[in-house]
């Protein structure tokens, strides 16, 4: 690799770009650890323990009579079983790749060395959610059942308070992963590895990899939990309802503790998974966009220096989802309604907590961010917040206005069952696909407004550091949006255990209200996970870019070569990058000003600055070769100053439509779409098989079943729907983390773009019609079990019957799985991205492709 | 173990011998001991001293014993066809309604000698010998006696039949909840009927769909000749939901 030595040209008026190297600027002997750091492992601390305290409370609770304590123990022992079976694949999944990034880290030194580190403790803190979570709703549900023979409002506290240990579990472990790891980067680990201490830049950029760790979690538990639920479901529904004539919920169907399991795994875990990525992805990429936001567009006014700014932008986005929590708690404390509340009441007495937890943020957003950022900034981020809730809400009452029996779009569903299955079919999906209306036109508006309120049309990095505040506006809220989501599952669940356990009707009828009302709470929910999802894309996207500057980075400081005696050297990276090593006066160096990777030509130098001053230097890309400014007249007036921004890496990597490799990007992100919805309805296709087949097989075997004098075997259903899950969610999942990785190897950066944008685009898109399709069509086919249109057993009801088929797993596995595939697929190209750079230009001038 | 004899009267008749309890052979009839068979049963229960050699009952001990191994026989054939006409009406018993999966709902019967206050139309579903849905101006009575006349030219012996919902809202459609196939074509019979005074009754479905079926039951089931009638009054639903709900849950799905 040639040496390329620097010469020291003259400096003159700017006319183009230069490069974007920042050094610290703050001794490392005199970094104190921020006193606002205090507030996010306190926050989070305060999360654990009070779900804890719910949890204990949950526990202190009557778990009903012996019959009702056997079903819940059944319903524990199948969610327990496929957890171990679940965390057993994803070990091995984690060792693998952990084992992957270790070489790239270690070996082709592309990556931090401490991202597989990050990497695991993500997927194991997300994990851990998912498991409290499921541990507590499993534990609730007869518990739930048994408050709901006192009173409505005791069966209420019970199943929201259980839905509250996950909402505050989730919260809790993601805040004080976050809050911890920031705390070892920035204050030990040069202390303990030598060194200078990390940049926040570098600090931001780590922590963002553990949510690719996260992401690989999610998407596990909602894969699989999707498929386990909707394979039980089916078998049960199939084989039990259809076949035998068996009502839901009935004891003699051997697959009735698997449905109730599913509900679990699926809504629980699955959910707790995807949003603990969601919430903790928002934060993280937003951290990582305000230390950019400075490094690219400068220090703003009202800083002293490019640290502190760094520093109060990074802040923000912790902070405000620290206090969230604690307003989140105070909305859970709101929730409690009178005995024979009407669904109005009960309605009401959900909102009341999260609408009071969203009010609650905007104020504590209006006190809190002026005080740590400018003003002149401060308050176009309090609007971003504002917005991110709002649109979070609109979100979610559109979801509610598609799916709920009460509004037109369900009610015409209903009505088209008269006409047989085909009309209702396709009213359901014309249903889903009008209700994306309202979340992409929220999600554009609100992208649009936050990013002009932070000044985004002015200064790009500043208002994507807005998107990305809306985002954490939209999740501040989790703690108790969670909640009123597990809670849905908790009641269902309970109202089964009702059922199973013959308990009175008035019972039964307070478990149904609680059910019904959780229908709701939980589309209003996945309406929430799908906004937050594409809001959050907008600022992975953006720290992607970050992503690949810092993997150009590593490049170059894995090969600079020092010269005796030498100011600076550069080393031809090839491809037009060149590394550059800067001595410091003490004889060390700093990485973080080692690189160059924009080419100067004739009208174009690029530069790097340290401690935010020009150096002077100008290196020619093409073949190495070196010139002195002062022999070409051009020169003198080729001076850059401003650092380079996102779109000189756009530029760089020719990121622009004309260029097919982001198009051929933008057509696999939607490919990638389809094939992953395509995978994981097929996968719940014969995941139900085998299940249907084990059901007959009892039925056939057992006589004694149905006389009910035998007891089925609840165990092997539980198995086999687990081991089915577990074997299908492996392909689509692999396919997720794959292929931007492929991508990214054979079509470079640009193609990456266009992966994510395509995946984003069409993955928003679709999951919102199939989450709304599969939702309108349950709905429809509930509001016909309420005696409309000839009620149970007529033929609108067997039409509504297959539209909630077709709907399962459009609503319960394929749908809810692509928010996770765009956040994991944009999170893998983070992780990655260092490989990408170094690799992908070589692997595309040998197949000819250019760089 | 005593021996029991149920009259199985829906849409088929055959008198069965059994040692099982009612609900017993509600749920052995209707799911069998290894679950191939699924579908309503709908069977009387008749008087266990009644006895008849037209229908073999004499050999009712003889036939109607334990398996070897001591399990109760749960089934014996005593008769087909034509079967329910030539069983005195005395002897009927309690009328059991069997769901799909076996839960069986057990309803009394008593004399019934009344002219609804209702006017009408009304609409049966025929059960045996027959089995066409119909409706009709005349009142449970007058449709048992016009149907079992032997001076008329179209009459069957005896006949068993619920009388089924027709309740209409304010703009003459058949309610919502009730689950018939075709509900304009009902409406139109019904419309026909009220049109036409002369016309007793018009066919509506010559071998209709027992979907739901037991959603559709109003007052309860006819049983009757040119003799007497008996009535077996359906509980109301909040009755059924109340104090029948696994029954009315099995019932509620087809």
């Amino acid at each position: 690799m040639p040496i390329a030595h620097i010469f020291d040209p003259h400096v003159g008026p700017s006319s183009s770009f230069s490069l974007f190297a920042v050094a610290d600027g703050i001794d490392s002997a005199a970094r104190a650890l921020p006193a606002w750091w205090h507030v996010t492992w306190i926050c989070a601390v305060i999360a654990l323990v009070s779900a804890m305290g719910f949890y204990r409370w949950i526990m202190a609770q009557s778990e009903g009579n012996e019959r009702m304590q056997e079903i819940a123990q059944y319903v524990r022992d199948g969610a327990y079983a496929y957890l171990r079976r679940q965390y057993r694949v994803v070990a091995i999944f984690f060792v693998v790749v952990s084992a992957l990034l270790a070489v790239m880290a270690f070996g082709l030194h592309v990556q931090h060395p401490l991202v597989p580190f990050a990497f695991l403790t993500g997927g194991f803190f997300s994990g851990l959610a998912g498991f409290f979570g499921m541990k507590t709703a499993t534990s609730a549900s007869a518990r739930t059942a048994q408050g709901a023979s006192h009173s409505l409002d005791q069966g209420l506290k019970i199943a929201f308070r259980a839905g509250s240990v996950m909402g505050l579990t989730v919260v809790g472990l993601a805040m004080l992963d976050i809050s911890l790891w920031f705390l070892y980067l920035y204050k030990f680990h040069h202390v303990l590895f030598g060194g200078e201490p990390m940049s926040l830049e570098t600090i931001t950029v780590v922590m963002l990899c553990f949510g690719m760790g996260a992401s690989s979690q999610a998407l596990f538990a909602r894969v699989g939990g999707g498929i386990y639920t909707k394979a039980a479901d089916v078998g049960a529904d199939l084989v039990g309802k259809v076949e035998a004539g068996i009502p839901e919920d009935d004891p003699r169907n051997p697959a009735t503790i698997a449905d109730n399991v599913g509900d679990n795994v699926g809504d629980v875990a699955g959910m707790g998974a995807d949003l603990y990525e969601s919430y903790a992805g928002s934060i993280l990429a937003t951290m990582a966009l305000g230390v950019a936001a400075v490094s690219f567009g400068g220090v703003p006014e009202g800083f002293d220096n490019a640290f502190s700014a760094q520093l109060a932008f990074l802040s923000a986005p912790m902070v405000l989802a620290s206090l969230g929590i604690l307003l989140s708690l105070a909305g859970i404390f709101l929730v409690t309604t009178k005995e024979g509340a009407s669904m109005k009441e009960l309605m009401w007495a959900l909102n009341k907590g999260i609408w009071g937890s969203s009010a609650l943020v905007v104020v504590v957003a209006m006190v809190i961010l002026p005080m740590l950022l400018p003003a002149s900034i401060a308050w176009g981020v309090v609007a971003a917040v504002t917005i991110g809730l709002v649109v979070g809400l609109i979100i979610g009452y559109g979801t509610e206005y598609y799916t709920s029996a009460e509004y037109k779009p369900t009610k015409g569903i209903a009505d088209q069952a008269v006409s047989g299955t085909g009309p209702l079919i396709i009213d359901g999906i014309a249903a889903g696909l009008m209700s994306a209306w309202i979340p992409i036109t929220a999600v554009c508006i609100g992208m649009m407004v936050s990013f002009g309120m932070c000044d985004g049309f002015d200064n790009l990095a500043m208002g994507l550091y807005g998107v990305g505040m809306a985002s954490v506006g939209m999740l501040s809220t989790l703690g108790i949006t969670l909640a009123t989501d597990a809670y849905g599952p908790i009641a269902d669940n309970a109202g089964g255990n009702a059922e199973m356990a013959g308990l009175p009707k008035e019972v039964r009828e307070r478990t149904d209200a609680l059910d019904s009302l959780g229908n709701t709470t939980a589309a209003v929910g996945k309406g929430f996970a799908i906004g937050s999802a594409a809001l959050t894309s907008l600022a992975l996207l953006a720290a992607y870019v970050e992503e690949v500057r810092v993997g150009i980075h590593r490049e170059a400081a894995a090969v600079y070569q020092v010269e005796e005696g030498a100011g600076y050297t550069a080393v031809d990276l090839g491809f037009g990058k060149y590394g550059l090593y800067v001595a410091g006066a003490d004889g060390s160096h700093r990485e973080n000003y080692t690189i160059s990777t924009l080419r100067s030509n004739a009208e174009h130098a690029v530069e790097v600055l340290v401690d935010g001053k020009p150096v002077d230097m100008i290196i020619n890309h093409l073949g190495g070769s070196v010139r002195q400014a002062t022999d070409d007249p051009l020169i003198s007036q080729l001076v850059a100053t401003t650092p380079a921004g996102l779109f000189d890496f756009m530029d760089y990597y020719q990121v622009t439509l004309m260029n097919p490799k982001v198009l051929v990007g933008i057509f696999a992100g939607v490919l990638m779409v389809f094939v992953f919805g395509a995978m994981t309805m097929k996968a719940v296709g014969r995941a139900a098989m085998a299940m249907v087949m084990e059901v007959r097989r009892q039925f056939r075997e057992m006589p004694g079943i149905m006389e009910g004098t035998t007891t089925p075997d609840y165990a092997r259903c539980v198995a086999i729907s687990t081991a089915g899950a577990q074997r299908e969610m492996i392909r689509p999942s692999l396919l997720a983390v794959l292929a931007p990785v492929l991508v990214g190897l054979l079509l470079g950066v640009a193609g990456v773009m266009g992966l994510l944008v395509g995946g984003l685009c069409s993955g928003f898109a679709m999951a919102v019609f199939m989450a709304n399709a599969g939702g309108a069509w349950d709905n429809a086919k509930k509001l016909i079990e309420t005696g409309q249109h000839g009620g149970k057993g007529s033929d609108a009801h067997k039409s509504a019957v297959v539209g909630d088929t077709v709907g399962d797993p459009f609503k319960d596995t394929t749908g809810p799985s692509l928010n996770i595939l765009i956040k994991l697929m944009n999170m893998v190209s983070i992780v990655f991205a260092g490989l990408v750079v170094k690799f992908a230009p070589e692997i595309s001038s040998f197949l000819g492709m250019g760089q | 173990m005593d021996i029991h004899l149920y009259l199985m009267c829906y849409r088929t008749e055959a008198l069965v011998a059994s040692q099982l309890e009612a609900e017993e052979f509600g749920s052995y009839m209707a799911v069998g001991t290894r679950k191939k068979t699924f579908g309503n049963v709908v069977f009387f229960e008749i008087d266990p001293t009644f006895r008849s050699t037209e229908m073999h009952l004499e050999q009712v001990e003889a036939k109607c014993k334990p398996h070897p191994d001591g399990t109760p026989r749960r089934s014996k054939y005593m008769s087909l066809y034509r079967v329910m006409e030539r069983v005195p009406l005395s002897a009927y018993g309690k009328l059991h309604l069997t769901t799909r999966d076996g839960r069986v709902l057990s309803l009394d019967g008593r004399d019934f000698d009344e002219d609804f206050s209702s006017e009408g139309p009304f609409m049966y579903a025929e059960l045996c010998p027959l089995t066409s849905r119909v409706v009709s101006h005349l009142n449970p009575k007058a449709f048992t006696q016009r149907i079992t006349d032997p001076a008329t030219t179209v009459h069957v012996p005896r006949i068993f039949f619920a009388d089924t919902q027709v309740e209409l809202d304010k703009d003459g459609r058949l309610a919502s909840y009730l689950p018939y196939a075709n509900p304009s074509h009902i409406e139109d019979c019904l419309r026909e009927v009220e049109e036409l005074p002369n016309k007793l009754g018009k066919t509506v479905d010559r071998n209709p769909p027992l979907q739901a079926f037991y959603r559709t039951i109003a007052t309860g089931f006819y049983l009757g000749d040119s003799t007497g009638i008996r009535f077996y009054p359906y509980p109301d639903v909040a009755t059924l939901d109340a104090e029948h709900h696994t029954w009315w849950r099995s019932a509620s799905m087809g």
